[in-house]
């Protein structure tokens, strides 16, 4: 899924980030850590944390956590969850079928599932067993089962709550592809404690990583159908249940609109009255959490370090994390592989319809100015191909260097290879002849703006004419990006986090010509390469993690070789705590704050 | 003094000669060193608005729009007042010594002509709807009141959202200085509408426009001669104080994506993007920030002057 | 003066219906995106974005959807429902409105009897180092962004990030009803950076008004007649030269009563200006719809009440 605001997972972080925490205690030493030949200099990490290796368990329990969150949320409903910060609510307050432990994000913990999933008949079954004595919080109160859950997905095709996954990862389900909120044949539920899910293809593999969305969060049909006859429901937006450690605080109807959340304003998430603790491997040392949205981020940035009982719940901006890491070092944390970002380059029309012309850009751009515009080594890694730090494949893609291509080798950019793919272009002076203007659409605010007017320099170095229009972001992808109609040829500042720890999340919906849409379009390259689809079609078969990791990384070399895109960095995410407290991070959700697992000291 | 024999049979020359209203402005205005220095200033930056790759090219540094990023620290942070960038870098390594001076310009353009063709534009309307009353003033006091009414801020986020692409009425409507400069002008003038209205309908009711119109002037004349005169000292004064208010207000919209386009240099969006960093990178907040602080003082201290120079009834101090 | 009135009444109803179409229009001819497919959320289904835009009524002609609009809000004082928080617009307003109205009324005081003694002191002590310091005091604030001048009052005074912890920090207002003590504490900084830049205005343009007045003959004839220099400024003078300052005031407090944007999101007041500040982010058209609404009723009522006050200082005004 897009860009900045993420809800991912990292993958094999046990392996990579063991290689992390040898990595940065290296950089002491002035070696260039995760900086592929990176000419900027790294700052060596102080007596700071590091996410990796935190504890989880035996920690102090009560109190009540403030937290500043500069964005407002979108969704409380674990059926249209789609961005990190709203990820942090639904993990305290809904269960799914299974979850990341903060800090492990590649093994997949049962959680409202009992023990690991079972895939049968060669990829095209899937078996879970559902834990007992788990229940909704009131008004509900009763026993969780299987027909929850099954609910819980069917009604992710209906138009009135709508699921952003559920076509894309569901869709090999018997009945999915046509269903529209009703029950779904092939989610057959032959007892309370269990369920089986029968495809159409053996794609096992990748339902079994999309079982760890909220979408599989139980919702109780009873109390939800009546509300998602709404246009748009209001589960979710004025009522909702809880199975989790927490709750949005509400009335005795379940209504929490109003009371647990004012929109813009502030929300509160109580403890849940019917939370079973032996069913559940979260701790929940906190009483309450108290949330403040709104605030400029370089006075809440504040307010936190400076404070006591508090957290940031999104990204500090750039000015604190220079703050924090010379004066708090021990209040911040980067989280490693949370997503990456880059320029599409229009293929379907204008002048990157040439490969050439795409690997030119590729070299051309400065990837160690963008790295510095997003706030330098901490938190930025030039990016060299298209798997990001953490996700499997990353290392067989090429890991830190990518691969060894001309156009890929200097992040600092390279206008002697730059101007060598010119040529090979038809353009012998080694600039841009043509009389195309460019269409540049970014988005408005530090640090995009900054990156857009770089990319928009290189661009006018190798003589291409640009027009660079910023708006805000959410106009950028609603209204420019993502509908191909308009004919953008650089967009400047996408980018990518991935939707559960399977690679395929990473590149098919952002690469795939079968995923280009005439509106809401993920793969805004437009790339339609029938080599790389099929490719794909193949990979997605793939059953089990090593294999799988090797088809997609196979596939990351074909998009560099098609410069699909002209890559800017790799991200790691800044999260900053109050003095006091014992912040765990979820290494699966962009490192950010896990309220189940924090406490104070 | 004349010599010779003619001059004898002339009446001597009274020693306070009558002079015209312009003389005595002009001479006034001569008197008033804070005016003169004020004007000084508003003059010295226009140049520098005019002249800025000169003024650039003499001061030694990079061009408003040279990236530099090793003009930045590790953390991408910008460098301070050096040698080489004596107003320091700003985010992306841009000299700001360079970009206040072809600020200039832009700030100037907009806050001056945008305030012109508001002053104008309000003037002509409160003067019809004050003077002629009736169903004149009815439509135009309602044509005003709606124009009012309206939120500028989303029509200059709704076209700066719909327009900055691809430009809206084929490209006429497109993100940049004329653009900002139009919301700018109809921004401002329903404020000197009304005001110039209702001074109107004071001033139509005094003394010396009965008089002049028992004396049988035309509308017109009364209009120039009469009303206009007296209106000047308020709308000097608060046209000179719309100026900066629209140099700041370029910056709220460039800051929305419909002022001038990046990489563009403006005053306004230069604090903008200085404001969220300032304790950090000063003086990319100072520099800019003084500028607009030394060009304000001055539009305004000129508009002082003018309206003193202007006032012919003007008396030394009340006390 | 009653039929005055009524005729004001009347056009202040035409005219909140006029920018209501005005802004259903605009937004129509620029959208700054599909609301169904805002709403239908990222990688949408085609399908499903059509089905959104049926139950929306999108696709409807846009007069039909206007006239349902108005009904709605006309009939029922439905403004509708915001796209992006699911919830009613009206609710989300009425719940902002009193932060908005303490900000604004608080500061209008501050600078009203800030502006108007600083002009008045001005004017009469004209052209004394007071005067020239007044003056350019205000012209510093005038200069100043407000947003700028928010964000160092936090960084000196904030008790939470402050150099000198005095005031409460950035997020802390309460509504009156729930702690008036930190109510008022907690909008001090705010109204004080609202009302600097006003003030500033407001004694500037008084203190030009005040001696035009002061110049007129029939000042020198009250002075003759023997009446106290404090009489003639503050009875003859003063009244004369507020007229424009009342017009002025009239249209600020009402524009800000739509909402004081930049000093809410500094210091984090939820207030309409911000509500709608984030709903223009979020192309949340019911809820951008619904706040341009309220803030053309504020202006409305002050112009009404503008006009009035003009007719009660100069009746021959009544008559228009």
């Amino acid at each position: 899924m897009i860009d900045n605001r993420r809800t991912y997972r990292s993958w094999g972080a046990a392996l990579l980030a063991g290689a992390l925490a040898v990595g940065l205690a290296a950089c002491g030493s002035g070696e260039s850590g995760t900086n592929a030949g990176a000419s900027a200099t790294t700052i060596p990490l102080k007596a700071g944390e590091s996410p990796v290796g935190q504890h989880l368990y035996g920690k102090k329990r009560g109190g009540v956590l403030t937290v500043y969150d500069h964005e407002d949320f979108e969704h409380f409903d674990p059926g249209e969850v789609y961005f990190a910060e709203d990820y942090t609510i639904t993990s305290a307050t809904q269960r799914s079928l299974y979850s990341y432990l903060p800090s492990n994000a590649s093994k997949l913990e049962p959680d409202v599932a009992e023990g690991q999933p079972v895939i049968g008949d060669n990829g095209m079954t899937v078996t879970v067993h559902i834990k007992s004595h788990i229940f909704f919080s009131p008004p509900v109160n009763r026993e969780v089962n299987s027909g929850d859950v099954a609910y819980a997905i069917d009604r992710g095709a209906n138009p009135n709550v709508p699921n952003p996954y559920f076509h894309i990862y569901f869709n090999d389900v018997v009945g999915a592809e046509k269903a529209t909120g009703g029950p779904i044949s092939g989610i057959e539920t032959p007892n309370a404690r269990t369920l089986v899910f029968h495809l159409t293809k053996p794609t096992a593999s990748l339902l079994v990583g999309a079982l760890s969305l909220p979408l599989s969060a139980p919702v109780p049909p009873e109390f939800a159908k009546p509300l998602d006859a709404h246009s748009p429901t209001k589960y979710g937006a004025e009522y909702l249940v809880a199975t989790g450690p927490y709750m949005v605080k509400s009335n005795g109807e379940g209504k929490f609109l109003g009371i647990g959340y004012q929109p813009g304003k502030a929300a509160t998430l109580v403890r849940n009255p019917n939370w079973n603790p032996h069913t559940d491997f979260r701790p929940a040392y906190l009483n309450e959490i108290r949330i403040n949205i709104g605030g400029e981020p370089p006075v809440i940035g504040r307010q936190v370090l400076e404070g006591e009982d508090v957290v940031q719940n999104d990204e500090p901006a750039q000015s604190i994390v220079k703050e924090a890491y010379e004066h708090h070092p021990q209040q911040i944390t980067f989280t490693e592989g949370s997503g990456d970002y880059y320029a599409s380059l229009n293929t379907a029309s204008g002048p990157f319809k040439s490969l050439d012309l795409r690997k030119a850009v590729w070299a051309a751009l400065d990837r160690d100015a963008i790295v510095k515009a997003r706030g330098g080594p901490l938190v930025a890694a030039a990016m060299t191909h298209f798997i990001y730090p953490t996700v499997a494949g990353y290392e067989q893609a090429g890991g830190a260097v990518g691969p060894k291509l001309d156009y890929n080798e200097h992040p600092e950019g390279d206008m002697g290879v730059a101007e060598k793919y010119m040529k090979l272009a038809g353009y012998s002076t080694g600039k841009y002849t043509g009389t195309e203007t460019l269409q540049m659409v970014g988005a408005t605010g530090p640090p995009e703006a900054e990156v857009a007017q770089i990319v928009q320099q290189t661009l006018q170095s190798l003589g291409f004419k640009t027009h660079l229009a910023l708006v805000d972001k959410s106009v950028m992808y609603g209204k420019y990006c993502t509908v191909p109609a308009q004919k953008i040829d650089v967009c400047p500042n996408v980018g990518w986090v991935r939707d559960f720890a399977d690679p395929q999340t990473v590149l098919d919906l952002a690469f795939n010509g079968k995923a280009i849409i005439p509106e809401g379009n993920s793969n805004w390259s437009q790339l339609d390469d029938s080599k790389i689809d099929t490719a794909m079609e193949k990979a997605e078969l793939v059953v089990g993690e090593p294999a799988r990791a090797q088809a997609w990384a196979k596939v990351d070399e074909e998009l560099v070789a098609q410069a699909a895109a002209a890559p800017e960095v790799f991200a790691s995410a800044p999260n900053i705590e109050g003095k006091n407290v014992d912040g765990v991070n979820q290494l699966w959700n962009t490192g950010s704050w896990d309220y189940d697992f924090t406490s104070l000291k | 003094m004349t010599t010779g024999a003619a001059d004898i049979l002339v009446e001597p020359v009274p020693l306070l000669a009558a002079r015209s209203p312009g003389r005595l402005f002009w001479r006034r205005l001569r008197g008033d060193r804070v005016a003169l220095a004020s004007l000084g200033f508003v003059v010295l930056v226009a140049l520098v608005a005019l002249a800025a790759p000169l003024v650039v090219g003499i001061a030694g540094v990079p061009g408003p729009n040279v990236q530099n990023p090793n003009a930045l620290d590790v953390f991408g942070s910008p460098t301070g007042p050096s040698l080489a960038h004596p107003f320091g870098v700003d985010q992306l390594g841009r000299d700001v010594l360079a970009r206040v001076v072809y600020g200039a310009r832009t700030s100037l353009e907009v806050g001056v002509i945008g305030t012109a063709i508001a002053t104008l534009l309000g003037t002509a309307i409160g003067l019809l709807a004050g003077f002629y009353r009736g169903l004149t003033d009815t439509l135009l006091s309602r044509f005003t009141d709606v124009v009012l009414c309206f939120p500028v801020l989303l029509v200059g986020v709704g076209l700066g959202a719909a327009c900055s692409v691809h430009g809206c009425v084929k490209g006429a409507i497109e993100p940049g200085t004329a653009t900002v400069v139009a919301i700018v002008a109809l921004f401002n003038w329903t404020y000197i509408a009304r005001i110039v209205r209702g001074q109107v309908l004071s001033l139509r009711e005094r003394e010396f426009v009965q008089a002049a119109r028992a004396l049988g002037a035309s509308d017109a004349r009364i209009v120039f001669r009469e009303i206009l005169p007296n209106l000047t000292a308020p709308l000097i004064v608060y046209a000179s104080l719309l100026i900066p208010a629209n140099i700041l207000l370029e910056a709220g919209l460039s800051f929305l994506g419909v002022g001038v386009r990046a990489p563009a240099a403006s005053w306004g969006q230069m604090l903008a993007d200085a404001t969220p960093i300032f304790n950090t990178a000063w003086w990319y907040m100072l520099f800019p920030g003084l500028a607009l602080l030394l060009t304000v003082l001055a539009f305004n201290l000129l508009g002082d002057g003018l309206q003193d120079a202007l006032n012919p009834r003007a008396g030394r101090a009340v006390k | 003066m009653t039929n005055y009135i009524i005729r004001r009444l009347a056009w202040g109803a035409a005219l909140l219906l006029i920018v209501a179409a005005l802004t259903f229009l605009f937004f129509y001819l620029f959208p700054s995106g599909n609301p169904a497919q805002l709403r239908a959320g990222h990688s949408a289904n085609p399908k499903v974005i059509a089905e959104i835009t049926r139950d929306l009524g999108l696709n409807r002609p846009l007069p039909t959807q206007f006239y349902d609009y108005m009904k709605g809000v006309l009939l029922h004082f439905d403004l509708g429902y915001s796209y992006y928080s699911s919830a009613s617009v009206g609710g989300l307003i009425a719940e902002r409105l009193p932060a908005t109205i303490s900000l604004a009324g608080g500061a209008v005081v501050i600078w009203l009897v800030s502006g108007l003694a600083v002009g008045i002191v001005s004017a009469v002590r004209r052209r004394t180092w007071l005067d020239r310091a007044a003056m350019s005091g205000a012209l510093v604030l005038i200069s100043a962004p407000e947003y700028w001048l928010g964000l160092i009052a936090l960084f000196l005074f904030a008790a939470d990030i402050g150099k000198v912890k005095v005031f409460p920090g950035a997020g802390s207002y309460v509504g009156i009803t729930s702690d008036p003590a930190k109510w008022f504490t907690s909008l001090i900084l705010p109204w004080l950076v609202l009302a600097a830049t006003f003030a500033a205005v407001y004694a500037r343009l008084l203190r030009a008004n005040l001696l035009e007045v002061m110049d007129q003959d029939y000042i020198r004839t009250a002075r003759a007649k023997g009446l106290s220099e404090r009489r003639v400024i503050m009875r003859h003078g003063v009244r004369a030269a507020i007229t424009p300052i009342v017009t002025v005031l009239g249209l600020d407090l009402g524009a800000l009563l739509g909402g004081a944007l930049l000093v809410e999101v500094v210091f984090d007041i939820p207030g309409v200006g911000r509500l709608n500040w984030d709903a223009i982010a979020h192309s949340d058209f019911p809820i951008v719809q619904g706040t341009v609404l309220l803030a053309a009723l504020f202006i409305v009522v002050a112009n009404i009440l503008v006009d009035i006050s003009y007719a009660y200082l100069d009746p021959r005004v009544r008559y228009t």
